[in-house]
């Protein structure tokens, strides 16, 4: 049964509603070792592991990370998600010299039980300056409905609505830092990134530089402090 | 009074996937081409976008972009003694309407016709005997080969980036591929799609009874692909939203996304969109069309004027606009002569449900429109029907298209229709059932035709078509005959209940079968029992070139439009190498 949710979790996209009725799909990555162990995750998040540092200092306990956007925020990915970046961190996919150097030093179970922690929290968003209305509307229309002269399709498309994500393959992007996002897309754009080569890296070659601010700008004040207080205004 | 337009080289009836062709490759070879388009301008970004595309509600059952029968519907009955009905809602087949036609909602399974498909009646004459086919089929040769139609074939697929592997590639078997096949000038653009779980047991399955199983040709896409034209499309991610919707990722091959943006840069192009062809015009001989008439979305008529008329509408649609403009001698079933209406053929679909246990998940919602595995042994003459009473055969698969909520909910035998039961034996089978599709060919009989109703009209005053059907007694023992097989594979693949359900009579156009209607307006090389030529020209006013599977003497045991994908490049070589050099009949009758 977890063969075959796992052999399908990497080709399928579907339906939010559709995914309720596959049953166990978010922990069909783990079927390789043991069940993940949330309370041991939470101490590698807080204290680190031999030769790896507390992830608490980049992300914080909550998932959060700082408000700098230098770090995204993974405070309720889905830990097939995050499990999978850890791999693609560790074989290189994605290069970073940050997380390269950690993912290798984590031990499998590990990062699965770290990866249980932070799908399961929920985090906190901190407040944030406002982006600027044009730019955030410019984003809004590329997430929402794409753009028709670069054949560019809506992210929401895959991304969920309003970048909720569709968990377990595809990550949400709403709430997360524009500075992230903006700097992943760069990523991609430019080759650096290998992860998603038939899907990302071609939205990502056809966006320009004021199409990735205006989408990673949208996606920022989709979830938040910032909407959150606009919304009971 | 209708106004009179700027008089124009070339106007095509219908922009779908016939039209869209037709027009950006005349308008490429310096022609002024007007293409009318009865339904909306829509496009990818922004009409097709999620979350709205995949409302199943709106889409699959509603079925919002298909024709509107409150305007423009069909009348329907099983035999000349009834009294047709036109159909209020669409049930049976969906006839697309809008920018892109139907191949806007299509699932992508892009099949060949066989060799023996174009020389049918000598095929099976030769092989069978003269005295073997039941005479009330009218099948017939098609006036063109598969080795002629090869490398239009090719084109289409690599204009479309079909996903696949090829069986028989110059005559050397490929591993892997359909062994059975005609052959191909070289592999598909594309690698097969991934094989989802069902398609994976069938394959099994199949193997086990000595079958050869192979991946469903797709033109929704396992890769990104750049096509001749120059378009991109994108990565199937197996959404399971293709038949009844459109594709909102530029995966599968749409008008849109493989030919239509070329056409709309081009200066000589011209798009007419929500405009409806009430008829062609003929000059007084009869002879000649001067163009034709439509009305606009506000009712308001135009006369455009055009050196040649391409019909390249939906099948069904063909044909009514032949006869609502008095082209060709409508065909009557009682003595068999005149040619528009006649050979009219549907597709004879089947299916078997293989039950598991619930420790087999199938997760039937991660589907393309054309993944899965079939195979071809029991396709049209690829076994011996010595000892059958029957010609023609069928593909079986396990192609499940999608695991929607509102319209998938596989039941075995015995399951109250509603209520309590029902509802427990769903969510029990929902996710542990594999559902077989056995695709049939369908033959033309005597009987079975199309002609103008004479009691119903359109919102324009025009008469509808009538469509007379009932399953010929040759397809119901075909079909009883291979839904067994497909039965047999059920088991061998494990299934714990094996339901079959053969095609039975009587035709009802009440519940789903497919949208694969053809003929009425056939291809041919006889004047007498065709409507148009071997290049799809009219055989009576041969500035008319009637575009469609409304040219299909009969319909085989697959899907259509890779065919028709195929005909329509070969009618257009046919135009452009011949027919504009020196307008007239392309061949003598």
């Amino acid at each position: 049964m977890t063969r075959i949710n796992r052999a399908n979790a990497a080709v399928a996209m579907g339906c939010l509603a559709l995914l309720c009725l596959a049953g166990p799909a978010p922990v069909a990555a783990q079927d390789k070792q043991r069940p993940a162990e949330v309370d041991r995750g939470a101490v590698i998040a807080a204290q680190g592991a031999a030769g790896v540092p507390a992830c608490a200092q980049c992300h914080a306990f909550s998932g959060g990370s700082d408000g700098s956007g230098a770090f995204p925020r993974i405070a309720g990915q889905s830990a097939y998600y995050l499990e999978k970046q850890m791999r693609d961190f560790a074989s290189s996919v994605r290069a970073n010299a940050i997380m390269t150097p950690i993912a290798k030093a984590l031990p499998p179970n590990d990062t699965t039980d770290v990866a249980a922690f932070y799908a399961g929290n929920s985090g906190q968003f901190l407040p944030l300056a406002a982006a600027d209305a044009a730019l955030v509307e410019k984003g809004r229309q590329l997430a929402r409905v794409g753009d028709a002269a670069k054949n560019i399709q809506a992210c929401n498309n895959c991304h969920g609505p309003d970048g909720a994500g569709i968990p377990p393959a595809i990550p949400y992007l709403a709430g997360q830092y524009a500075q992230y996002i903006a700097f992943e897309l760069q990523m991609w754009k430019r080759g650096h990134r290998k992860s998603s080569p038939d899907s990302m890296a071609l939205v990502a070659k056809q966006l320009d530089d004021q199409q990735i601010a205006a989408v990673a700008a949208y996606y920022q004040q989709v979830r938040g402090a910032a909407s959150a207080a606009a919304s009971t205004r | 009074m209708a106004e009179r337009l700027k008089p124009v080289d070339v106007v095509t009836v219908g922009v779908g996937m016939t039209g869209a062709i037709m027009g950006k490759e005349l308008a490429a070879a310096g022609l002024k081409v007007v293409g009318i388009e009865r339904g909306p301008m829509r496009d990818t970004v922004p009409d097709f976008q999620s979350p709205t595309i995949h409302d199943e509600l709106r889409f699959a059952i509603r079925k919002a972009l298909m024709q509107d029968n409150v305007k423009e519907a069909v009348t329907c009955r099983n035999s000349a003694d009834q009294t047709a009905l036109p159909m209020r809602r669409w049930a049976g087949y969906l006839p697309g309407t809008g920018l892109g036609g139907s191949l806007v909602h299509w699932n992508g399974q892009t099949y060949r016709f066989q060799p023996a498909d174009f020389i049918y009646r000598t095929h099976l004459e030769q092989r069978y005997g003269k005295s073997f086919v039941d005479p009330e089929l009218t099948i017939q040769d098609w006036g063109v080969t598969y080795d002629e139609l090869e490398t239009h074939y090719d084109r289409f697929e690599y204009l479309c980036g079909t996903s696949g592997k090829a069986g028989n590639i110059k005559g050397k078997i490929q591993p892997g591929g359909n062994p059975l096949e005609g052959f191909r000038s070289r592999d598909y653009p594309t690698q097969p799609m991934k094989e989802p779980y069902y398609g994976a047991l069938f394959r099994k399955g199949a193997q086990s009874l000595g079958y050869h199983p192979f991946p469903q040709p797709a033109s929704t896409l396992s890769q990104p692909y750049t096509n001749p034209e120059g378009l991109k499309l994108q990565q199937c991610v197996f959404c399971g939203y293709c038949e009844r919707f459109a594709c909102e990722h530029y995966a599968k091959a749409s008008p849109q996304t493989i030919v239509l943006p070329v056409a709309l840069k081009n200066p000589n192009y011209e798009l007419r969109t929500n405009c409806q062809v009430l008829r062609v015009n003929l000059d007084s001989t009869g002879k000649k069309a001067t163009g034709i008439t439509y009305a606009d979305a506000a009712g308001r008529e135009y006369e455009q004027p055009a050196e040649m008329v391409l019909i390249t509408a939906y099948a069904l649609n063909n044909v009514r606009l032949l006869l609502n403009s008095g082209i060709g001698r409508t065909y009557d079933p009682r003595t068999g002569e005149g040619v528009v209406g006649r050979n009219y053929a549907y597709q004879t679909v089947s299916s078997v449900t293989v039950f598991y246990d619930e420790d087999v998940n199938i997760n039937p919602f991660m589907a393309s429109g054309a993944s899965g595995t079939v195979i071809d042994d029991f396709s049209v003459d690829n076994f011996d029907h010595g000892p059958h009473k029957f010609i023609g055969g069928a593909y079986i698969g396990a192609i499940m298209t999608n695991g929607r909520p509102i319209e998938f909910h596989p039941t075995p035998p015995g399951t109250p229709a509603w209520g309590l039961g029902w509802k427990q034996a769903v969510a029990r089978h929902y996710n542990h059932t594999v559902a077989l599709t056995v695709h049939g060919s369908s033959h033309p009989a005597r009987g079975n035709h199309l002609d103008l109703d004479p009691t119903y009209k359109d919102a324009w005053g025009l008469p509808l078509l009538r469509v007379t059907f009932e399953f010929p007694d040759n397809d119901i023992r075909m079909s009883s005959y291979v839904t067994d097989k497909a039965a047999e594979i059920g088991r061998a693949m494990g299934g714990k209940t094996v339901a079959a359900a053969p095609r039975k009579r009587p035709y009802t156009t009440t519940v789903y079968q497919t949208t694969h209607n053809t003929g009425g307006a056939i291809m041919g090389g006889d004047p007498k029992t065709s409507v148009v030529n071997r290049y799809l020209q009219c055989w009576d006013v041969p500035n008319v070139f009637v575009v469609g599977a409304s040219a299909y003497p009969h319909n085989s045991s697959y899907n259509p439009t890779n065919t028709l994908g195929a005909l329509t490049y070969w009618a257009l070589d046919a135009i452009k190498n011949r027919y504009l050099k020196s307008p007239g009949p392309l061949v003598q009758a």
